[in-house]
């Protein structure tokens, strides 16, 4: 089943190209690694992938349901707001600054969307919220508040309260780029025991490593393209475009 | 020769009929202004120039001109500008409520704005993409931040009010500070000024603890 397929993607700030026809589909319980130099265009795509952005032409389909189209004056048609709605909650967004709620404890930043956007039951919100603190080894942290986190434990929270809404589809745009190497692992440990349950994920990183060892498939983007998709030891280990083969060998210098 | 006891009770309870005043005109100022000034920052943020620039005129004409010129001309006002036969007065006191209203309005607001804009955009986006409505997005997520942001500058605003509550003398409403000065020059005595000083003092001593006890009660997280 195919839960998220992108066609033809463009978007402009201005005068900026920054989504030059975009396409790729992503299966169900498929890891993609979205690969790319910086203002490639990677955060945009996340961002219009999760209607943070609106896009200037393409489709988007989620789960089978179209959030966008291009109407035959070549112009982005969005779905109501209704569908809109309904899409949105079957995503979820992983920031690289985590971005929780600072005035709620880790257990309200988890339940309070199933609570008040999903409308479940309050005491069903908070088992639910606990058994996700528990997968992320954070089950003694439910009273705290953010500021008493470390950013790898806030990222990890950050996940809990995007799983806490059974997104079908799960973004993360560089989640471990803000944390110290130590955090790094933390964080990754918790997306590859996802990767296990076949949770479907959409992660821009610069982590190699993670790209080569937990993606089906990385995307290699560059000037708001598409360069190079495919395996992660052939994109990363044999690339077959110049571009690519550069950025690669940038990194292993580093 | 003994002090005269009795009239310095008598006094008290004169100038604490006066204080009784000064406090409906300090909390009813409140009342009104502090969701106002809501409505006129959302108004100054608008996108539509049609309703930001009228709003930024307003929150000028406030801040740029003497609250005691805007109380008399509220007051004044309606019954200049109305055509004969149709002249009525207002009342002092709703006059009186009506112009500190709308010119504290105009500094909530621009408080207001402040706390609003310093949200990170990312609160805005978490928040939308985990499907929160607008409304929702402000009432649980942004403004609970904003009011620990500008309680401080809030607290200043506040106690600034008990005391331009003294204003309102201007079209002859007889609140703390009216009262001491007619016994002040009926006795030819300071003490009248001085208690009433203190009056004042008292009041924002417990505006003061008030406000510090609701800080304290936001400290829990940072
Ligand atoms: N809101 C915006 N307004 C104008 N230009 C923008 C906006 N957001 C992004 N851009 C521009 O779009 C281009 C791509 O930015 P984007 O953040 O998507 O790149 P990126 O691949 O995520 O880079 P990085 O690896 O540094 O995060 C950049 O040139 C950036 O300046
Ligand atoms: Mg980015």
């Amino acid at each position: 089943m195919i839960m998220l397929e992108v066609k033809g993607l463009h978007k402009s700030f201005d005068s900026n190209k920054v989504l030059n026809d975009i396409s790729f589909k992503v299966e169900k319980g498929e890891v993609v690694a979205v690969i790319g130099p910086s203002g490639s265009g990677k955060s945009t795509l996340l961002r219009c992938l999760t209607l943070l952005e609106r896009v200037d032409r393409g489709t988007i389909v989620v789960a089978g349901d179209e959030m966008v189209r291009t109407n035959s004056e070549n112009y982005a048609v969005y779905a109501p707001e209704s569908s809109l709605k309904k899409i949105r909650l079957r995503m979820g967004m992983v920031f690289q600054d985590y971005n929780l709620f600072p005035h709620f404890s880790v257990l309200r930043n988890i339940t309070e969307a199933p609570i008040h956007v999903a409308r479940i039951s309050k005491e069903e919100a908070e088992e639910r919220a606990f058994e996700l603190l528990k997968k992320m080894g954070l089950e003694d942290k439910a009273d705290a508040y953010p500021y008493q986190l470390s950013g790898g434990q806030s990222q990890r929270v950050a996940i809990a309260r995007a799983l806490a809404m059974n997104p079908d589809i799960l973004f993360f745009d560089e989640p471990t780029s803000a944390l110290d190497p130590e955090l790094t692992g933390e964080v990754l440990k918790v997306m590859r025991t996802l990767a296990e349950e076949r949770m479907t994920m959409v992660v821009v990183t610069h982590e190699m490593g993670f790209a080569r060892e937990v993606a089906d498939r990385v995307i290699f983007m560059d000037k708001g393209q598409i360069v190079e998709e495919g395996k992660p030891q052939v994109v990363l280990c044999n690339p077959s475009n110049d571009r690519t083969r550069a950025f690669i060998k940038g990194l292993s210098e580093r | 020769m003994t002090y005269d006891w009795d009239g310095f009770l008598n006094l008290l309870i004169l100038l604490l009929e006066g204080a009784k005043l000064t406090v409906m005109i300090f909390f009813l100022t409140l009342i009104f202004s502090i969701p106002l000034g809501l409505i006129v920052a959302f108004g100054r943020m608008s996108k539509s120039w049609i309703i930001r620039e009228p709003v930024k005129i307003y929150i000028l004409l406030m801040r740029g001109t003497p609250l005691i010129l805007q109380i008399a001309l509220v007051y004044f006002g309606p019954y200049y500008l109305l055509p004969e036969g149709m002249k009525i007065n207002l009342d002092r006191f709703a006059a009186a409520v009506a112009a500190c209203t709308l010119n504290y309005a105009a500094y909530f607001a621009e408080i207001y704005r402040g706390g609003i804009q310093s949200i990170p955009k990312g609160q805005y986006e978490a928040a939308e993409v985990l499907g929160f409505s607008k409304i929702q997005t402000f009432m649980r997520i942004i403004l609970p931040q904003v009011v620990k942001r500008i309680l401080p500058p809030m607290s200043n605003e506040i106690i600034t009010l008990v005391k331009d509550t003294a204003l309102v003398q201007t079209i002859g409403i007889s609140e703390l500070f009216r009262v001491a000065t007619v016994q002040s020059s009926a006795k030819s005595s300071t003490i009248p000024l001085a208690v009433a000083g203190i009056y004042y003092l008292i009041m924002n001593w417990v505006v003061t603890e008030f406000l510090q006890r609701a800080e304290k009660k936001l400290d829990y997280y940072r």
